[in-house]
C-alpha cells in the first residue's frame, strides 16, 4: 500500500513536469498543427540555462539562498529556452509555413537534433551527464506514509498553477482571443485585425517559458542532467497532449498526470519492471491513437490530414 | 535566384564570365598556403609556384584549372543552357577554393597562411573565390534560361544508327559514373585514417563532383541521358549492374570500400524500401528502422549462432525469407492503426512502435534479441564451403574480403529498384499516389484506401527485413543500437534529400548520408550537429529533393525547372499516362 501511494505520488511528480511542457506542444499544434518535435529540447536547453545561471552567473555566497538563487536560475531558464524557441519558429518552422505538411515536421527532427548537439558540443562538459544542484529546500515532506522531496511538490503547484494561468490567459484576455481566433481559421483572423504572425510567436513564447521552468525545476528534483534529456521527456509530453485531446489545455495537464502514474506505476507493476515503464507510455499512446484519437478532453474529430 | 541575376546587367554577363574563368585559370597556378602545414603539404603541391612545374598540377587545383578552361570555353561558344552551365562551374570552384581556403586557414592558423607570411605570398584561394563569384555572377547574368531540351534522334539517325548511338552513350556515361563514385571513394586516401588531409579533399572532390554534374544538367545532358535510359530501360539495367558489379576492380576494391559499400547498399536498398511507404503513399514513417532490426534479429536467431537461444541452423535463404514474411506481417499490423490516425498522428504511431521495439531489444525480450549483448558471431552466408566474408579470385584478379557480400547486396539493390519501380507504374502505386496527394479524392476516385495503405506498410516492412537478414550475417551480429530512432531520421532523411518518389534519388541519398561519415571522421564530433542544421536547411531550399520525382517536382516548385506553369504539365503527365497504360500491359 505503502508503495502504490509512494509510486502515484512519484507518477504525479512526473506528471507535473510532463504537463508544464504538454501545454506548451498543445497550443502550438492547436494554432499551426506542427507536432514541434523540438520542444522537448526547448526543456532541455532550458535546464541547460538555469544550469549555467548556477555555475557561472551566481556568486558563492548567494548560490544557498534558494529566494535567491531560485527566482535567477528560472528566469535564466525561461530566457534561454524562449530565445531558442523564437528563433527556431523564425528561422525553421515560420518560412515553411505554406509548405507541404511533412515539411516543418522533419525541420523539426532536425532543430531537434541540432539542439541537443550544439548543447552536447559546446557546453562545458555536456558529453557527459550534469549533477544539477538542488537550490531548493532540501528536505523530504511526509504526508501520511509518503514521502515526496520539497522541490516535488513545488513541481506540482507550479504545474498546475501555470496551467490554470494559461488557461485563463487565453479564454478572457485579448490576445488569448486573438489566439483561438487564429486557432480556427488563420485568415478569417488576419481579416479581423489580428497580426497571425505575432500570435504565433507569442504561442511559442507561452510555451518555450513554461517548458524552461520545467527543466529547471526538474533537474532540480532530479539533480541530473543529460543532453538527451529533453527527447524522451518530450515524447511524453507530447503523448500526454494527445492523450489530453489536442488543443486542449486542461486536457493536456491532465493526460500529463495520466502519463506519469502509467509509467510510475507500469514500472512498479506490469510485467518486465521499470525497464519497460517506457514501453507501456507508448502503448497507452498507441491505444489512445487507434481508439480515441480525439483524445480524452478534444472536440470530436475533424478532417485530420 | 533571380535575385541574383539582377545584381549584374546582362550585357556584363560574358565579360564577367571571361574574367571569372581566367582568375580561376589563374588560382589554379598561384600557391595556396605560404608554408607546408604540419602533416606536409596539402594536398602534395600546395604550394607549388607554377612556373616551377608548370604541368604537376594535382588534385582540386587540376579541377579548378580544368573548370577555368571550361568556363571560358562555354563563354564564348555559342550554346543553349550557357548561363546554367556557368553559374554551375561557378559554383563548383567556388565550392573547392571555399573548401580548401577554410582548412588551411584553420590548420595554418590564420588569414596569414592564404595571404601573404614570412615574405611568401598564396592568393591561390581568394583568386580562385573570386573567380567562382564572378563566374556565377556572369552566368546568372548571361540569363538563368529553360534547360535545353535535346532532340531524340540526334542527327536525325534512325533505326539502328539511332539505337547504337544511344547505347554507346550510356555505355560512356555509365562508365564514367563508376569511375566517379570510384574516384569519389577513393579521394583523400582508400581508408579514411591514413591521409590527415582525407576530409577536405573529399569534400573538395565532391565540389568538383557536384559542379560537373550540375553544369551536364544545365546544358540539358542529364536530362536528355534520362529519356534514353528509360527508352532503352533493359540495356541501361544491364549496364548499371555491370559497372556496379566492376567496381570492385577499381581502386576502390579495397576490403575497407567493399565493407562500406555493403553496408550503404543495404541502406539505399532499405531507403528505396521506405520510398514505398514515405515517398509513394505518402505515410510518414518515424520507426521504420525497427523492420529492419526485426528482420535482422529473426535472421539471428535462425542462423544458429551460439548465442541465440532457439539453437535454429536454417540456410540462409529460407530464414532471409522467414524474416521477410515475419516482418510482413508485423508491418501490416503497424501499419493497421492507418485506417484510423492520418497525418502527423499515424507519424507518431510508428515513432511509439520504434521505440518499443527499440527498447524491448535492448531488454532481451524472449530472449531473442540478446539484449545489451546482442546476438554475436552469426556465421557469414555460404555457399558450399565458400563464406561470404573470404576474398575471392576472379577473372585473374584477386578480389579482397567482403566483396561477394557487395555483389549479394548489389543484387538485393537491383531485385528492389525492380519491385519499386514496377509498383510505381502499377495500379497500386499509382493509388498510392493519388492518396498521397488527396486520401479523400482517392476514396471518391473508388480506391480502397485502407488495403492500399496497409500494403503499403507491408511491401515497405518486407524489403526492410529483407535488407535487414543480409545485415545481420554481413555484420556478423544484431545489436538492438543499430536500430535506434536517429537510424530512422537519417533514413527518412536521405528519403527526402534525393528526392521522394525517386530511385536514384534514395539511392544518392543513402550514399551521401553513410559515405559522409566514412569520409568526414574528423569533423565526427559535429557530424550530428551538421545534420541536423542540413535537415533544417534542405527543406528550406530545396524540399522537392536532389533528384525529384517529376510529379513531385511540379508539386513543390508549382512549376517546373522549366518554368512552364504547373497547369500545362498537369496535362502533359495526364496525356503521358494514358499513352503509358495499354503500353505497360496489363498495368
Amino acid at each position: 500500500m505503502t508503495t502504490l501511494l509512494q509510486q502515484i505520488a512519484n507518477g504525479l511528480v512526473l506528471g507535473a513536469t510532463i504537463g508544464l511542457i504538454a501545454v506548451g506542444y498543445t497550443m502550438v499544434y492547436g494554432i499551426i498543427q506542427l507536432i514541434n518535435f523540438a520542444h522537448g529540447e526547448v526543456f532541455m536547453v532550458g535546464a541547460f540555462g538555469g544550469l549555467a545561471v548556477w555555475r557561472f552567473v551566481l556568486p558563492e555566497g548567494m548560490k544557498e539562498d534558494w529566494y535567491v538563487a531560485l527566482p535567477l536560475m528560472l528566469v535564466g531558464g525561461v530566457v534561454v529556452s524562449v530565445t531558442i524557441a523564437m528563433l527556431m519558429e523564425r528561422f525553421a518552422y515560420r518560412p515553411l509555413r505554406n509548405a507541404p505538411r511533412l515539411a516543418p515536421l522533419i525541420t523539426a527532427l532536425g532543430v531537434s537534433i541540432a539542439l541537443q548537439e550544439a548543447v552536447r558540443i559546446w557546453f562545458p562538459d555536456a558529453d557527459r551527464s550534469q549533477s544539477f544542484p538542488r537550490v531548493f529546500i532540501n528536505t523530504q515532506v511526509k504526508i501520511g506514509p509518503v514521502e515526496i522531496p520539497a522541490t516535488g511538490l513545488l513541481l506540482i503547484a507550479t504545474a498546475i498553477l501555470l496551467g490554470l494561468l494559461v488557461q485563463l490567459y487565453v479564454n478572457k484576455t485579448r490576445m488569448g482571443r486573438a489566439m483561438r481566433a487564429t486557432s480556427q481559421d488563420r485568415d478569417t483572423a488576419r481579416l479581423m485585425g489580428v497580426n497571425p504572425d505575432r500570435v504565433i510567436v507569442l504561442t511559442f513564447v507561452i510555451g518555450a517559458a513554461l517548458a524552461g521552468i520545467a527543466g529547471v525545476m526538474y533537474g532540480m528534483h532530479v539533480q541530473t542532467l543529460g543532453v538527451r534529456a529533453g527527447f524522451q521527456t518530450g515524447i511524453f509530453a507530447f503523448t500526454a497532449a494527445v492523450l489530453g485531446g489536442i488543443g486542449s489545455l486542461p486536457g493536456a495537464v491532465i493526460g500529463a498526470f495520466i502519463i506519469g502514474l502509467v509509467e510510475r506505476l507500469g514500472g512498479q507493476y506490469l510485467p518486465g519492471g521499470t525497464a519497460y515503464a517506457y514501453v507501456w507510455v507508448f502503448v497507452v499512446l498507441i491505444l489512445v491513437l487507434v481508439f480515441r484519437p480525439q483524445g480524452l478532453f478534444g472536440e470530436s474529430e475533424k478532417v485530420r490530414a | 535566384m533571380s535575385r541574383l541575376s539582377s545584381l549584374v546587367p546582362a550585357a556584363l554577363g560574358r565579360p564577367l564570365s571571361a574574367v571569372g574563368s581566367v582568375l580561376l585559370l589563374v588560382a589554379a597556378m598561384l600557391p595556396w598556403a605560404t608554408f607546408l602545414l604540419n602533416d606536409g603539404a596539402y594536398p602534395d603541391k600546395a604550394t607549388l609556384q607554377f612556373f616551377d612545374a608548370p604541368f604537376a598540377l594535382t588534385g582540386y587545383r587540376w579541377h579548378v584549372l580544368l573548370f577555368g578552361v571550361a568556363a571560358l570555353v562555354i563563354t564564348f561558344v555559342p550554346l543553349p543552357g550557357k548561363g546554367r552551365a556557368l553559374r554551375a562551374l561557378g559554383f563548383g570552384g567556388l565550392a573547392i577554393s571555399v573548401i580548401s581556403a577554410g582548412f588551411i586557414l584553420s590548420e595554418g592558423g590564420g588569414l596569414g597562411a592564404i595571404t601573404a607570411a614570412d615574405g611568401a605570398t598564396a592568393f591561390g584561394s581568394i583568386v580562385g573565390i573570386l573567380g567562382g563569384v564572378a563566374l556565377v555572377l556572369g552566368g546568372s547574368a548571361i540569363g538563368i534560361g529553360d534547360i535545353p531540351h535535346w532532340p531524340d534522334s540526334p542527327f536525325g539517325l534512325t533505326g539502328w544508327a539511332q539505337r547504337l548511338l544511344a547505347w554507346a552513350v550510356l555505355i560512356v556515361s555509365f562508365v564514367a559514373l563508376l569511375w566517379l563514385v570510384s574516384e569519389t571513394l577513393t579521394a583523400g586516401g582508400t581508408s579514411g585514417v591514413s591521409n590527415p588531409y582525407a576530409g577536405p579533399i573529399f569534400l573538395a572532390f565532391l565540389g568538383m563532383a557536384v559542379g560537373v554534374l550540375a553544369a551536364l544538367h544545365g546544358i540539358g545532358f542529364t536530362r536528355w541521358l534520362t529519356s534514353l535510359s528509360e527508352r532503352h530501360r533493359a540495356f541501361s539495367i544491364i549496364v548499371l549492374v555491370l559497372c556496379a558489379a566492376a567496381l570492385p576492380f577499381t581502386d576502390a576494391g579495397t576490403q575497407y570500400w567493399m565493407t562500406v559499400a555493403g553496408t550503404i547498399g543495404i541502406y539505399a536498398a532499405t531507403a528505396i524500401g521506405l520510398n514505398v511507404v514515405v515517398g509513394l503513399a505518402g505515410l510518414l514513417d518515424l520507426g521504420y528502422v525497427a523492420f529492419m532490426g526485426i528482420g535482422a534479429f529473426v535472421a539471428a536467431n535462425l542462423s544458429g549462432s551460439a548465442a541465440s537461444k532457439l539453437g535454429i541452423t536454417l540456410p540462409f535463404p529460407i530464414a532471409a525469407v522467414i524474416a521477410a514474411v515475419i516482418v510482413g506481417i508485423i508491418g501490416a499490423i503497424v501499419g493497421s492503426p492507418t485506417l484510423r490516425v492520418r497525418g502527423d498522428y499515424l507519424a507518431i504511431v510508428t515513432l511509439a512502435f520504434g521505440e518499443i521495439f527499440s527498447k524491448s531489444a535492448q531488454n532481451n525480450i524472449g530472449d531473442l534479441t540478446g539484449g545489451a549483448n546482442a546476438i554475436s558471431n552469426i556465421p557469414p552466408i555460404a555457399v558450399g564451403d565458400l563464406g561470404f566474408n573470404e576474398p575471392i579470385t576472379l577473372l585473374g584478379t584477386k578480389l579482397p574480403p567482403g566483396v561477394l557480400y557487395y555483389f549479394l547486396i548489389t543484387l538485393l539493390v537491383g531485385l528492389v529498384m525492380a519491385v519499386f519501380a514496377n509498383l510505381k507504374n502499377s495500379r497500386m502505386g499509382r493509388a498510392w499516389i493519388a492518396i498521397r496527394e488527396d486520401e479523400d479524392v482517392a476514396r471518391a476516385m473508388g480506391i480502397k484506401t485502407g488495403q492500399a495503405k496497409i500494403l503499403a506498410f507491408l511491401v515497405g516492412a518486407t524489403l526492410a527485413g529483407l535488407a535487414g537478414a543480409v545485415f545481420a550475417h554481413k555484420l556478423g551480429t544484431a545489436s538492438y543500437d543499430a536500430y535506434s530512432f536517429l537510424q530512422s531520421v537519417t533514413l527518412l532523411a536521405a528519403v527526402i534529400l534525393g528526392g521522394m518518389g525517386s530511385i536514384p534519388g534514395a539511392v544518392l541519398g543513402a550514399s551521401l548520408l553513410f559515405v559522409l561519415p566514412e569520409k568526414l571522421r574528423e569533423f565526427d564530433n559535429y557530424r550530428l550537429l551538421f545534420f541536423g542544421l542540413a535537415l533544417i536547411l534542405i527543406m528550406r531550399f530545396r524540399p522537392q529533393g536532389m533528384v525529384p520525382d517529376r510529379i513531385r517536382r511540379a508539386e513543390f516548385a508549382g512549376e517546373t525547372a522549366e518554368g512552364k506553369p504547373i497547369e500545362e504539365v498537369q496535362e502533359q503527365l495526364v496525356v503521358e499516362h494514358e499513352l503509358d497504360v495499354p503500353k505497360g500491359g496489363k498495368a
